[in-house]
């Protein structure tokens, strides 16, 4: 089936807000409302015609009005896939640490599980009744979503410091800048000659080992 | 006599065990890089595990948002390490797809050719380290001297030995030397009479197939709900392959070959012995592919005009999102991308296979072995630095 047979069975269902399919962008998407969700993953994978067997990717796309959460469908003895789509607008007066929640679909796929930890734990989309709510690629202590577009990088993760400059890797003298070496005559060999190696210190070379005490 | 008798307790009532938490990694050589189980167990059975992901996490998702569409590609190569040319082939499409644009001929059959090279060697990875992970070191070194070739052959047109950056949207970056196809060839040949090998080495020997044959199985409902693709899937038994069900190249549609499924040959369908063998055996039609690849090599260039004069300026596609879906050595490999119409997208979300069948690991390890865990693990294949990202 294609996606216009899909939506057109998903809408003989009678379920309501299911959207029109959307072919404007390059792959069409169906808007579902997230009140039918859960109804909506459900007829699709347990229908004989349809047979979605598997949820192959939730992901999360922050856009100016608000969050768009998107899942791929696919059928692999049907060999067609549908993409799904949920809408959240952001309420007027919500502050950019809102947090939009969805219905979790792990209940029904359950390889959503990882999936939408992933998208909470990176952009901050809640799923309600997942059954493993954690964060899963970042320290559970850590503050903010770092895909959303207004995150700023911190500069201390607890006591440790997280700028470049935090710690030095050498100091370095203003006045004092470092000078370019100087070029090496041609002909000269790249490697120091054994000579070099002598024991004596006013030769230029390495200090003889220190006499060890109380040893004989 | 009587000192033994001392110690003999007849009274067991104050004698107990307790549930032991064991730490397997983060620095374990069987995790195949940075993944931390969390095991909780009695005795030598696992009765929990809980996995412990994002050791190597780049926030790779981020930085392709902050990107343009071309300098997104070397990032593509450092998510699954072992395979870069699928990576990079992955990303191409999708990016293709948003532009609407197609590759000339002829780099459709050398990405082709180069996705199947690199598909024998991250399979060969796959095999060598299994054995390490069972005991086993001997393979590991005939592994690696295959890989060796493979990556001298990938080296030439690309000028890398892992990270290529050779396929690109719109073709690839350079076209091979007049020699390239002999010589892969001549790998070919050669490698038929190595792989006889490592089957005596490994596939049929005992102590591998009494370590493996029966030993972490999953059930093809399992598969599908946890969304394990690749190899692990195949190896439950589930015939689908990208390459064959959904061409994403069209010489794949072209190409004769099978799709090798698990068989429950030493034991159970879907054990750890099935994934193995379903590796092992898609190496010899990865060569198959190659052959018939190098035999119809049609002439031509090697990049789209269109997008020579597009390169002049970073790539803009139109408003409008892709999800591409391609066939890499260790499952599908999904990149969805959102375009706003700017130089870079405005979501860059990498699904990636090891992501999902290390899903799988949670509900496997229960009621098995501590010396098994070890064996589950490799036979599900996984690179961190694409579960991580």
């Amino acid at each position: 089936m294609n996606e216009q047979q899909l939506h057109d069975k998903l809408r003989a269902t009678g379920l309501g807000g299911i959207g029109e399919l959307e072919s404007s962008a390059r792959d069409p998407f169906v808007v579902v409302e997230a009140s039918v969700l859960l109804e909506v993953m459900a007829f699709l994978r347990d229908d004989s015609e349809t047979a979605m067997e598997m949820l192959h990717n939730v992901t999360a796309v922050q856009r100016e009005t608000g969050f768009d959460v998107v899942y791929h469908l696919c059928s692999y003895s049907r060999h067609h896939s549908l993409t799904l789509k949920v809408i959240v607008a952001q309420p007027e007066g919500e502050a950019g640490d809102w947090e939009p929640a969805v219905p979790s679909v792990a209940s029904v796929y359950p390889s959503a599980n990882w999936h939408e930890r992933e998208q909470w734990d990176l952009l901050g989309v809640r799923f309600n009744d997942h059954p493993d709510f954690r964060r899963i690629i970042l320290p559970e202590e850590w503050i903010g979503h770092p895909l959303r577009k207004d995150y700023v990088y911190p500069s201390t993760f607890g006591e440790i410091p997280l700028e470049l400059d935090a710690i030095p890797l050498y100091e370095r003298d203003e006045n004092d800048p470092p000078k370019p070496s100087e070029p090496r005559p041609a002909g000269t060999p790249l490697t120091q000659p054994p000579s070099e190696y002598s024991t004596r210190p006013d030769a230029g070379g390495r200090a003889p080992a220190p006499e060890k005490k109380g040893e004989s | 006599m009587e000192a033994l008798e001392m110690y003999t307790v007849d009274d067991r009532s104050d004698v107990y065990t307790e549930e032991l938490k064991l730490n397997l990694g983060p620095q374990h050589p069987s995790t195949h890089g940075v993944l931390r189980v969390e095991l909780s167990m009695d005795g030598e059975i696992i009765t929990a595990s809980r996995c412990d992901i994002g050791y190597l996490h780049r926030c790779a998702e981020k930085i392709g948002e902050n990107v343009t569409y071309l300098q997104y590609t070397p990032y593509t190569d450092r998510m699954d390490y072992l395979a870069s040319m699928n990576n990079n082939l992955a990303w191409s499409l999708t990016v293709e797809k948003l532009l609407g644009v197609e590759a000339p001929e002829r780099a459709q059959w050398l990405r082709m050719i180069c996705a199947e090279l690199n598909r024998i060697a991250s399979h060969l990875i796959a095999f060598g380290t299994y054995g390490i992970d069972i005991g086993a070191n001997t393979p590991f070194f005939y592994a690696f001297r295959e890989r060796e070739s493979i990556m001298a052959l990938l080296e030439r047109p690309s000028g890398a030995r892992m990270l290529y950056n050779y396929i690109q949207p719109g073709g690839l970056r350079r076209d091979v030397d007049e020699n390239w196809v002999t010589d892969v060839l001549a790998f070919c040949d050669d490698f038929e009479k190595r792989w006889a090998e490592y089957n005596t080495l490994l596939s049929n020997n005992r102590i591998f197939i009494g370590r493996t044959a029966n030993i972490g199985v999953i059930p093809q409902d399992v598969v599908y709900a946890c969304g394990a693709t690749g190899p692990v899937m195949r190896g439950s038994g589930i015939k689908w392959d990208l390459r064959r069900d959904v061409p994403y190249l069209k010489p794949y549609e072209e190409v004769d070959f099978d799709v090798p499924v698990g068989e429950g040959t030493h034991g159970t369908l879907g054990d750890c012995w099935d994934r193995y063998w379903v590796r092992m055996r898609e190496m010899m039609e990865s060569i198959r592919i190659i052959r018939q690849g190098c035999a119809a090599l049609p002439g031509g260039e090697v990049m789209e005009k269109v997008m020579k004069k597009m390169y002049k300026t970073p790539l803009t596609p139109e408003a409008g999102e892709a999800y591409m879906r391609c066939e890499n050595p260790r499952g599908e490999l999904g990149f969805y991308v959102v375009a706003e119409g700017g130089t870079s997208p405005i979501r860059c979300r990498a699904r990636a296979p090891s992501f999902c069948n290390l899903s799988l690991l949670d509900s496997l390890l229960p009621g098995t072995m501590i010396a098994d865990a070890v064996a589950i693990i490799g036979s599900l294949d996984i690179v961190l630095g694409e579960v991580d990202r």
